[in-house]
């Protein structure tokens, strides 16, 4: 009886939104190759968001450039002017509620700001710091 | 009182009627949403289909930007461009200039295509370079209404300029 209720207890736990079970396959996935690894961090979440790069079109970027530094306002993106919904899920509910959706952004916007696509630990970092800014 | 009625109705039809819709408005969520998260989601009936194939060929390198969708997304986007592209809305005005004047060409892009460079080439640069505009891609900065197929004269608006009609 026991066994049922802690498992119901575990299963209960693990049971949570989109963004905290796609947090939890990337943290699977950095755990492959780094078993020390703990949590994903805010900071260098933050560090990835707002630090400059030279993105796929030749211009120095950040994530920023498009979805500005108060993520619970909307921004305008920086090369065509279009009005991009605030980032913040607290400001904007409809925000990280969809795994389709995260992992079509992630894959482009890594590519558009760094060139290149986002590790699992960049990515869980970037996750963290814009559902907790 | 009877004349100014009447004259009130016909220059409201008149009005009207150089509002018309001249091409194709976008009916399909799906593609509403997909390709109108970074610009304006252009009207199928601004390209010829092989124009839109060549494009889709190429999200990865959208104009220097990543768009790429998954497989599924991909199909439902194509068909959709290929069933209304020009060729196939020619009862839409713009549609069938812009396939007139394609000269067998296959357009990288609706701003550098023949017919839309021949309708903006009376506009100065400057105009179209400013901040509130950035290029001929940004149809909705001057055109109040293309979102709904309208594309008239009487319904531009430019930034630092005004009325496009007036001068």
């Amino acid at each position: 009886m026991k066994k049922i209720i802690v498992t119901s207890m575990l299963v209960t736990l693990s049971f949570g939104s989109t963004v905290d079970e796609f947090l939890d396959s990337l943290k699977e996935e950095v755990l492959k190759t780094d078993l020390s690894f703990k949590s994903f961090d805010y900071q260098r979440g933050e560090n990835i968001f707002l630090s400059k790069h030279i993105g796929k079109k030749g211009e120095l970027v950040s994530c920023a450039s498009c979805h500005g530094t108060d993520l619970s306002k909307a921004s305008q993106n920086h090369f065509t002017g279009k009005t991009i919904d605030a980032l913040s899920p607290k400001a904007n509910p409809k925000r990280f509620t969809e795994k389709k959706e995260i992992e079509k952004w992630l894959k482009r916007n890594f590519n558009d700001v760094y060139n290149r696509e986002g590790s699992a630990l960049e990515k869980g970092d970037v996750i963290t710091y814009i559902i907790n800014k | 009182m009877k004349k100014i009625v009447l004259l009130g109705v016909i220059s409201s039809l008149l009005f009207a009627a150089s509002l018309r819709v001249s091409i194709k408005p976008v009916d399909n969520a799906i593609y509403e949403k997909e390709c109108g998260s970074c610009h304006f989601a252009y009207p199928a009936g601004l390209l010829p289909s092989n124009a839109w194939n060549k494009m889709m060929l190429n999200l990865d390198d959208h104009f220097g930007d990543d768009a790429t969708v998954d497989d599924d997304t991909f199909q439902i986007l194509s068909s959709y461009l290929n069933l209304n592209s020009a060729e196939k809305s020619k009862q839409y005005k713009r549609s069938r200039k812009i396939v007139e004047n394609l000269n067998r060409s296959i357009p990288n892009s609706i701003s550098t295509m023949p017919y839309i460079k021949k309708k903006h080439e009376k506009i100065k640069e400057h105009l179209i370079t400013q901040k509130e505009v950035r290029g001929l891609f940004n149809c909705t900065a001057c055109h109040q209404n293309a979102k709904k197929g309208i594309f008239s004269d009487e319904d531009i608006d430019i930034p630092n300029y005004g009325k496009w009609e007036k001068k």
